[in-house]
């Protein structure tokens, strides 16, 4: 999986966008009150607790509530508008897998292995297997990922469907965790976890050592043992040692098992774990263009004019589902990927570059479509919180389509907000993440191509390619 | 100690997942003690009105709540007994209130065209003396 390759230049002295030093931190853990709070037990368990109070309302509006209708449903409206858009535009984006460090549905799992909730007890229970070396990468999340989204004209619209996902995964999360080691679940399986570890290679925080020096004198490594004070990593990293975010499920364990308060909170700049050549590989890669082509999908079926193709999404007939099925496996798993090896293939041959492989060009190249990509999934939010976000005030007063007014809310009506602006927000957006993906890009080719006039030469069909598929994204939204 | 620690962890626990569930069951039958029946609004072929068959005493107050539990506009109207909820939108409910004064078999209707099956979405209302 890893692709190692020469750089010839030091990371710690780049700048994003020309502007802001990438080696720039600041340890939020720093403030004494947060530290206190990371290192207690109780935190994150609370909100865990809190937001598993959340799901058991999710699951129920699956059942009790309007059965079939999609924007007066709490489990829809809560799961695919609110918690959808806080993920994608929010908690990636800037606080890395933070919902990771409080999702409730591997904790039945977790509980059943330790045996205690708040406590410690690091003899854990299960099977406790190692998950097989092969599998261990991001192809069955890329996979389990892509299948999710064939029934994603149901889960919209159809409450029982989002019951029996968020019910299956937290099946899934519990049977795995009875077979498999700690969060193994989590690493290599849930679907919702492969494009935040991916994606939160662009966030502005992380969990890192604050000295390397004194986990190297440290020689019980507790942080992956675990001690009394808790858990060895339960996300199987090597926390004294690692460097990206991408399988960092933010637990916050490290924090209370380090005997030397050495575990650092950090707000950094973002997309700087983008230039971190450690673990790149092609299921990594393909996370990358699946989560372009869903992007692309999902405003096709659900915003665009099209009308048949979203009568296939939405099942009308099998034949049509099918034809989706097919048309978003192949967009996804072979043209998208298709057109970016041969843009890797053309900027290998014009840099000149003969000694660096096709295969290492293209892995290390893919990690620029990040920010377009997260980019484009953000504006594509914007799309439905605009026009349909308020719709969560009714759902919150009358969770179950019952009748219910807890919050004197229940009666407001559909209000669009906004929408005049989607477009703009939409382009700027778009804009953004094109000028972040370039100025990623460009670092990439450095990085991957070792000199700066060969990396040039290598970077302009990158910067074709991304051009015309910021093009394509505006004129699909905007068009 | 550590028993302290078991027992809340297990209250919250129970909180955290039953507590929704029982919170929500005790809420809801608090609310409709009064109601005589509840009836879900579907097209035909996702399945009708449910129930579509109530029987009722005669001079008894009855209440009625019709849930539009389907994606498409749906209606309710008694007509024989005067009674007509409107449209109800997908989503939302009505609450119907009377008394009927004579026994016999009343139809409802939906009274809105829902779908192509529109004119099969009915069910009776049967009246009976005491």
């Amino acid at each position: 999986m890893s692709e190692q390759n020469s750089n010839n230049q030091n990371d710690n002295d780049q700048k994003m966008l020309g502007i802001i030093p990438l080696n720039w931190r600041f340890d939020l853990a720093s403030i004494p009150i947060i530290r206190w709070m990371l290192k207690q037990r109780w935190f994150p368990m609370i909100i865990i607790l809190a937001n598993m109070f959340l799901f058991m309302v999710i699951l129920m509006s699956g059942v009790i509530g309007g059965f079939s209708s999609g924007n007066y449903s709490f489990g829809v409206m809560f799961v695919w508008i609110l918690w959808w858009v806080v993920l994608m535009m929010l908690l990636v984006p800037v606080l890395s897998r933070t919902w990771c460090m409080i999702c409730p549905l591997p904790s039945f799992g977790e509980w059943l292995q330790r045996m205690k909730i708040f406590g410690v007890n690091n003899k854990l229970g299960g099977l406790n297997i190692k998950w097989p070396k092969k599998l261990s990468n991001m192809w069955i999340m890329n996979i389990l990922f892509l299948i999710t989204t064939f029934f994603s004209g149901f889960f919209t619209v159809k409450p029982l469907a989002t019951f029996f996902l968020l019910g299956g995964i937290i099946v899934l999360g519990i049977l795995l965790s009875m077979v498999f080691e700690k969060r193994s679940f989590c690493l290599y399986v849930c679907p919702v976890s492969g494009f935040q570890g991916l994606y939160s290679n662009m966030a502005m925080t992380e969990i890192r050592v604050k000295d390397p020096a004194i986990c190297a004198k440290h020689k019980k490594k507790t942080c992956v043992t675990g001690n009394k004070k808790g858990y060895g990593c339960p996300w199987l990293l090597q926390p004294h040692s690692f460097k990206r975010n991408t399988y960092c499920g933010m637990c916050l364990e490290c924090f209370k098992t380090c005997p030397f308060d050495n575990m650092a909170f950090n707000i950094r700049p973002p997309g700087t774990d983008l230039l971190v050549n450690e673990q790149r590989g092609l299921d990594e890669a393909w996370k990358n263009f699946i989560m372009l082509a869903i992007a692309v999908m999902f405003y096709v079926a659900m915003m665009g004019p099209w009308g048949t193709l979203k009568n296939w999404v939405r099942g009308e007939t099998l034949a049509g589902w099918l034809k989706f099925i097919t048309l978003h496996t192949t967009f996804g798993l072979v043209a998208i990927p298709g057109t970016f090896l041969i843009t890797s293939w053309v900027s290998k041959l014009v840099s000149g570059a003969k000694d660096i492989a096709l295969r290492t060009v293209f892995i290390n190249l893919s990690y620029c479509l990040i920010p377009m990509g997260m980019a484009a999934w953000i504006a594509f939010s914007f799309g439905f919180l605009l026009p349909n976000g308020s719709y969560i005030l009714h759902i919150l007063s009358d969770p179950f389509a019952l009748g219910w007014d807890l919050f004197g809310t229940a009666n407001i009506p559909w209000t669009p907000v906004g929408t005049g602006w989607l477009v703009p927000i939409q382009f700027a957006v778009l804009f953004g993440g094109y000028i972040i993906s370039v100025d990623f890009g460009y670092k990439l080719c450095l990085q991957t191509y070792g000199d700066t006039a060969v990396a040039k030469r290598g970077f302009i069909p990158l910067l074709v390619l991304l051009t015309l598929v910021t093009v394509a994204f505006g004129w699909l939204y905007g068009g | 100690m550590s028993i302290i620690k078991t027992v809340i962890s297990a209250i919250l626990l129970l909180v955290c997942t039953v507590g929704p569930i029982v919170a929500t069951l005790v809420y809801e039958s608090s609310r409709t003690r009064d109601l005589t029946a509840e009836i879900l609004a579907r097209t035909p072929e996702k399945g009708n009105f449910s129930p579509r068959y109530l029987k009722v005493a005669l001079g008894e107050k009855i209440k009625l709540r019709v849930r539009n539990v389907d994606t498409v506009v749906h209606g309710f109207a008694i007509p024989a007994l005067g009674v007509d909820a409107g449209e109800i939108k997908a989503g939302h409910y009505a609450i119907l209130e009377f008394t009927p004064e004579k026994p016999g078999k009343y139809d409802y209707y939906c009274t809105t065209w829902c779908s192509e099956f529109h004119l099969q979405m009915r069910g009776v209302l049967e009246v009976t003396a005491r």
